[in-house]
């Protein structure tokens, strides 16, 4: 397995609401970085804030070199300019649009993918003419994931992907999760509440706890050649 | 039913439905600027979009006389291009559409506010600019709410009264099938009367038909 | 969806403008003269205009509605030629507002009150004296704020002395014919309305009819309209309504032709 350069990013901002505060200082390259922690730690803001659906209060949020958000500078790039793609926990597929339209919605200014390429990938060819209900929970999650690949993102966000598959299928979706990573070379972002499915994705986990990273690691992280010692760093 | 009867028919229907597309676009654009972008001094928009559906009829026609009459504020830049409103077919819209347009607004609100936010989001990650989102996405999942608003003001538009016969008067060119049975009943030719009214309640049931069509087949 | 939608309305258009028939103004040559009538005048007026069309060919056209909605209308410079009033208090409204020429303006006819009843009250009510009694509940008559023939009785109350005793017993309504309506249909036990509307009312019992000496001074008044676009066929037209031919018309219908020239 080679080393994949990732692309960096920088999460430098703070989100007050309410009562409710987050803080995340983080730059790192990666290729899949997992968000990790409880409920209400504030894993579902972080993602938000990436793609331009929340604003932060404060601070710098950079992907690829591109700034999204920059609080001094008064800039906020609105969603439809950012090239993030973004999977909710609620998958939220358009309810009017047959599976086909939904996932060739997204125009991109990313890199252009092959739909054939994502189609076989995912696995959904057979559901393009298909109406979007009636589909299980894993076929759209996989519908969701091609529908934001598609637009190509610079970074994919996924929000708590397992949630809404059943049990017993979950473990047949991690894989194509992985091939995204692996084939597509996507960069993506995974929510999750699962000491699991973190150790298997990533390689670089940040545990949120309450509003505050706690851990920004790669030590449990899928080994990878060419890494000899782990780079961890723990915050007060 | 003679040629004059025949034709009031058509007319009115026909005022009525340029009526309701005349009311579409800003009425689906207040809607959604009411529902989506709240701002200050919109109670004091709400409330003139209401005017006409609380105020008497009579009332909102004399309103609107003031404005599109020759002197008025909007109607002096009329009669300057040489267009004539009061007393044409132009009044008829007018008035129809102004009478219609509180209910359409009502409606649209309340389906633009059953349409979750969530979608829209999702469509601009997607990297769909604003005007693509509400064309693809907002729209087309309030169409519900859209068309039982463009009906109900529709149906508003060929009922009117009040202020058609202020403004537009109820000469032979801009006699509707509510002032026709209005100077029907009143010069006591109570037969032209029953007859057009029989056409009324026809006409009702069949913008009540196709709406029921339009509405089942999933616009 | 829009093309659905679109076609509708597309085909709803298309056979909507053969409705668009009748339009204002005419050419030049061919003239259509617009006159703002009362309703109560309006019928007997469209068989003069028809006349009048038929000897000149000129064509009239009637905008029909209560005086104070049309003089509304002129008031706000709604277009017209002539002006054909129920009463002096709204052809003065619109001579105030310097909407009419004043030297048009001319009494053209007048008209008589009936007091009609209900068909079971017929023989109850033979005088002035009786609308006091008991057996008379409800008076309807155009609303005396707003409606000619509503002033005109109420007028006529006043003067024979009895409105302070009958004033809570009147319904006001929108117009004349909605009193005699308001009659037939049994919801008011009497009604004050025209001579000229007797005729039309079916299921009433004409009370009484009130003499011309004893009632109010009913004028139907017309004039040119100031800036008319058709002045010289409206004075023709109006010159036309004062000549003998028109006359008969109105008699026959039971409006009361006024000799002479401008009061």
């Amino acid at each position: 397995m080679s080393v994949m350069a990732g692309v960096p990013i920088v999460l430098d901002f703070t989100v007050h609401q309410g009562s409710f505060t987050l803080e995340i200082h983080q730059r790192f390259e990666a290729q899949a970085v997992a968000l990790f922690g409880p409920s209400g730690a504030g894993k579902t803001t972080v993602l938000e804030s990436i793609a331009g659906l929340r604003r932060p209060t404060a601070g710098v949020i950079k992907v690829g070199g591109h700034v999204l958000f920059n609080s001094a500078d008064n800039l906020d790039l609105q969603p439809h300019a950012r090239g993030i793609g973004y999977v909710p926990q609620d998958v939220a597929l358009f309810p009017h649009m047959s599976v086909r339209k939904n996932i060739f919605y997204g125009t991109g200014c990313g890199a252009s993918m092959s739909p054939d390429t994502v189609l076989r990938l995912l696995e959904i060819s057979p559901l393009v003419d298909r109406s979007v209900t009636g589909l299980s929970g894993g076929e759209r999650q996989r519908v969701a994931i091609a529908r934001a690949l598609m637009s190509g993102p610079e970074l994919l966000l996924l929000d708590e992907p397992l949630a809404a598959v059943e049990q017993s299928l979950r473990k047949r979706i991690l894989p194509y999760i992985e091939r995204v990573r692996e084939e597509l070379r996507t960069p993506l972002i995974y929510v999750s509440h699962s000491p699991d499915e973190v150790r298997q994705i990533a390689d670089r986990v940040i545990t949120l706890e309450e509003g505050r990273v706690v851990e920004s690691s790669t030590e449990h992280c899928r080994p990878t050649e060419g890494r000899s010692t782990a780079d961890r760093r723990r915050l007060p | 039913m003679n040629f004059e009867l025949m034709r009031v028919v058509l007319f009115s229907v026909g005022m009525a439905a340029l009526a309701t597309v005349v009311m579409l676009p800003p009425g689906i654009a207040l809607a959604w600027i009411l529902v989506r972008r709240p701002f200050p001094g919109r109670t004091v928009v709400e409330t003139l979009i209401s005017l006409p559906l609380v105020l008497p009829p009579v009332a909102t026609g004399l309103i609107l006389l003031r404005l599109f009459g020759r002197r008025g504020l909007i109607g002096q830049w009329f009669d300057q291009l040489g267009i004539e409103v009061i007393f044409t077919w132009k009044a008829v819209v007018l008035a129809m559409a102004v009478m219609g347009l509180p209910l359409l607004v009502r409606a649209a609100r309340s389906g633009f506010e059953q349409v979750d936010r969530r979608y829209e989001q999702i469509a601009a990650t997607l990297g769909a600019h604003p005007v693509r989102v509400f064309l693809t996405i907002s729209l087309p999942l309030a169409s519900r709410g859209v068309m039982a608003g463009a009906v109900l003001g529709f149906s508003r538009a060929l009922g009117e009264f009040g202020a058609t016969v202020m403004i537009a008067g109820t000469l032979p060119g801009t006699r509707t099938l509510s002032t026709s049975i209005y100077v029907y009943t009143q010069t006591g030719q109570d037969a032209s009367a029953t007859v057009l009214l029989a056409a009324a309640a026809l006409v009702a049931f069949a913008a009540l038909f196709v709406s029921n069509r339009l509405s089942a087949v999933g616009l | 969806m829009i093309a659905r939608l679109a076609l509708l309305f597309v085909t709803t258009f298309t056979v909507s403008a053969c409705g668009l028939g009748g339009t204002r103004s005419g050419s030049s040559d061919s003239p259509r003269i617009l006159v703002s009538v009362a309703v109560s005048l309006s019928d007997a007026l469209r068989r003069a205009a028809d006349e009048f069309e038929r000897t000149t060919g000129v064509a009239v056209d009637l905008n029909v509605g209560g005086s104070d909605t049309l003089a509304t209308q002129l008031l706000a410079g709604a277009s017209g030629d002539l002006f054909v009033s129920a009463d002096t208090r709204q052809m003065d409204r619109v001579e105030a507002g310097g909407r009419i020429i004043t030297s048009t303006r001319v009494d053209l006819f007048s008209n008589q009150l009936v007091v009609v009843s209900d068909v079971d009250l017929a023989g109850y009510v033979s005088g002035i004296r009786d609308l006091e009694g008991s057996r008379v509940r409800r008076i309807a008559m155009g609303d005396p704020e707003s409606v000619p023939a509503g002033v005109y009785a109420q007028k006529f109350l006043k003067s024979v002395g009895v409105w302070d005793t009958v004033r809570f017993k009147v319904v006001p309504t929108r117009s004349v014919r909605a009193a005699l309506a308001a009659v037939e249909a049994g919801n008011a036990d009497v009604g004050v309305v025209y001579q000229t509307d007797v005729a039309l009312a079916e299921n009433v019992a004409i009370a009484f009819v009130i003499p011309v000496e004893q009632g109010p001074r009913i004028r139907y008044v017309a004039a040119v309209t100031a800036g008319a676009p058709h002045e010289s066929a409206a004075k023709q037209l109006l010159n036309f309504l004062r000549a003998s031919r028109a006359r008969r018309i109105f008699e026959d219908a039971g409006f009361i032709a006024l000799r002479g020239g401008p009061p």
